[in-house]
């Protein structure tokens, strides 16, 4: 999952970076308004978590334009502004969530996950595809009983797969949404670790779970589901 | 002391007093010339019983001559009291019980007579019986003739109580008709209260009504209270926004330094991360006093003009916090290629730093509260350039410190001018100027 970060203070961007990092995220940063608005545009992020007080342009402008473009990404507002109306304004106008400054970095991870979990239609941080069962919160994948060993590149794949059953997935967007700016990437780094990724989930007695649709990318298998 | 009291009773009541005073005046001199009129009239009518018993007094046609009194076709009011005399003090006719006379009176005198009140009449007057015979004969006739005037006075009181009763009515009237003016003429005072008691801490608006802008003496209250109003308007804005500003710069800080420590404490770690973590948590938390380099990068010129070898008592701290700050501030207003100007003169007791900028000056609004801490004059803030709003009130702190002062005004050619005053002394010497100039 990628995601983007537009807050203007260095050091917190760092930190709030980092953590959502390590929790198995792509972060890309922009330090100002106008860099926001336009990687925000791309279309290519998870969710977006949006500071109001920006250079250059604000918050608010950020996810009004983002919202007129019929982007639907899901947006989680940063503010050190006090007063209901201004979060009831920010609701209305797009926003998805928000959280008051000094928030908890734990909290902040977790409504990040949950904000991209429902933009999938998946409500739980641990769910099943097909035999599979995926825990986003420790990165765990057991199939059949049987605890999967991922690294954390085939689970993010896996992850992402996960949360488009059934819809065919190509390279590009892959890549698109598992890596950030800050990653040295190409195709066929994709090939290797789908590849991996499925050496491991193949179990005795089971299915091959991830389909290769030649020159159109990756499907999941989901027709064990009851 | 403090009993309230309304304006409208006591117009009234005054107004009404004072008719009252008017009225009882006013009635008494009517009893007076009532009083006078009534008695010249009693006084004329007792003439006129006195005219009628002299004419009363006729020829006894005896041989000497003597007159008599006969009273057939003469009315005199009951309890008339009456003598008669001629000349030679023969009584000619009496009735009632007559007092004690002053002798030789002529005039109209008040006397008490078994517990009434009479006015008699003394009078003197000749009768000529035969008058054609020789000339006639001469009598000099005295009548004493008095008649109780008691029902005088109750004329008089009698005219006085209806006077007086329909001054009391007019009163009432008066009194009614001038509590419903002075409510009405009154009422732009409340309606003025009422539009200053919707006045709150979220809506400042107030508009002076119509009625007391029309009274000249309300009118100065109207416009003094809308004056005071918006200058409180103004500087509930200003000082909502120096907490604004204080609780943002305040959050985002502690956000930061929360979310460092909250990293750091995730996951497991090695000791080296964690001591990385704690030394960037650590920087986190000092950064209130940071001050970016930024003079080369925005291509902006410092000349400094510096007397050297003085002391000022500051520690080395204080005066690099002191410099830096005033410095900063000159190039975050300066415009890009601009020059800051750094003048340092000393004249044996005190030295003078004097910093100006080519910048935009500074805003009236502005100039009273620049040493407030969070303060920032420039709305549209960027932490980045706009530092965290503290500088000058830290200046400020040191120089109060140090027995000094500083203060900044604009410079007749524009941009801003902060001059620094200090006392000398020989503890420190001053070479931050130049180590704060490569920063």
């Amino acid at each position: 999952m990628r995601l983007l970060l537009v807050e203007d203070e260095q050091r917190l961007a760092e930190n709030i970076a980092e953590a959502l990092r390590e929790t198995g995220l792509a972060v890309d940063h922009a330090a100002d308004g106008r860099t926001g608005s336009h990687l925000a545009e791309q279309g290519v992020y998870d969710a977006i978590v949006l500071d109001l007080m920006l250079p250059e342009k604000s918050g608010q402008r950020v996810l009004k334009d983002l919202r007129q473009n019929k982007l639907h990404t899901p947006v989680l507002i940063l503010t050190a502004q006090e007063g209901k109306e201004s979060v009831i304004e920010l609701l209305n106008g797009g926003a998805d969530d928000y959280l008051a400054k000094p928030f908890d970095l734990g909290e902040l991870i977790a409504r990040v996950k949950a904000l991209i979990r429902r933009g999938k239609g998946v409500s739980t941080a641990i769910f099943t595809v097909s035999d599979v069962e995926l825990n986003t919160i420790q990165q765990t994948v057991v199939r059949r009983g049987h605890s999967i060993d991922l690294s954390p590149t085939e689970y993010r794949i896996l992850e992402y797969l996960a949360h488009r059953p059934r819809a065919i997935v190509s390279k590009q967007e892959l890549l698109e949404h598992l890596y950030d700016f800050e990653w040295e990437h190409h195709s066929n780094v994709i090939e290797a670790h789908v590849s991996n990724l499925r050496r491991k989930l193949n179990i005795p007695g089971t299915e091959i779970l991830i389909e290769t649709l030649r020159h159109r990318g990756y499907r999941l298998r989901e027709e064990t589901q009851l | 002391m403090n009993r309230s009291f309304s304006i409208t009773r006591r117009l009234v009541l005054t107004v009404l007093l004072l008719e009252l005073l008017a009225a009882v005046g006013l009635v008494t001199a009517v009893t007076v010339h009532e009083r006078n009129v009534q008695l010249k009239a009693f006084d004329a009518n007792l003439r006129g019983n006195v005219d009628a018993l002299m004419g009363a007094v006729q020829d006894a046609e005896d041989e000497g001559d003597n007159v008599m009194l006969d009273l057939r076709g003469v009315r005199l009011p009951p309890h008339a009291i009456y003598r008669v005399e001629d000349e030679h003090g023969h009584l000619l006719g009496s009735a009632g019980t007559l007092p004690q006379l002053p002798p030789a009176s002529e005039s109209i005198q008040h006397i008490r007579v078994a517990g009434r009140s009479y006015r008699f009449f003394t009078y003197r007057g000749e009768r000529i019986i035969d008058p054609g015979k020789n000339g006639g004969i001469r009598h000099d006739i005295t009548i004493l003739y008095g008649i109780p005037d008691g029902h005088v006075w109750h004329e008089v009181l009698e005219a006085v109580r209806f006077f007086a009763i329909a001054t009391a009515v007019l009163l009432g009237i008066t009194a009614v008709l001038m509590a419903w003016l002075v409510r009405r003429w009154l009422h732009p005072i409340h309606e003025l209260a009422f539009e200053a008691g919707r006045i709150s801490s979220l809506e400042w608006r107030f508009d002076a009504p119509a009625s007391a802008r029309r009274i000249s003496e309300l009118r100065p209250l109207a416009t003094a209270l809308e004056a005071a109003l918006t200058r409180l308007e103004l500087a509930f804005e200003q000082q909502k926004r120096f907490t604004n500003d204080a609780a943002h710069e305040l959050k985002t800080d502690l956000a930061i330094v929360k979310s460092s420590l909250q990293l750091l404490s995730m996951k497991k770690r090695t000791p080296e991360e964690y001591s990385r973590g704690l030394a960037l948590s650590l920087d986190d938390f000092t950064r209130l006093q940071q001050s970016s380099p930024f003079a080369a990068l925005r291509r902006i010129t410092v000349s400094v003009n510096a007397a050297s070898d003085i002391r000022v008592p500051l520690d080395n701290r204080d005066a690099v916090l002191l410099c830096s700050n005033i410095l900063v501030n000159a190039l975050q207003h300066s415009p890009e290629d601009a020059t800051v100007h750094l003048d340092l003169s000393c004249d044996g007791a005190r030295i003078r730093l004097t910093v100006r900028d080519h910048g935009e000056g500074i805003r009236d609004e502005d100039h009273k509260f620049l040493f407030e801490p969070f303060y920032r004059g420039d709305p549209s803030r960027s932490r980045k350039s706009g530092g965290t709003g503290l500088g000058l009130s830290i200046c400020k702190a040191v120089c109060n410190r140090a027995g000094g002062s500083i203060e900044i005004m604009n410079h007749p050619e524009g941009g801003a001018l902060v001059t620094v005053v200090l006392p000398v002394s020989e503890s420190l010497r001053r070479q931050e100027i130049s180590a704060s100039l490569k920063a």
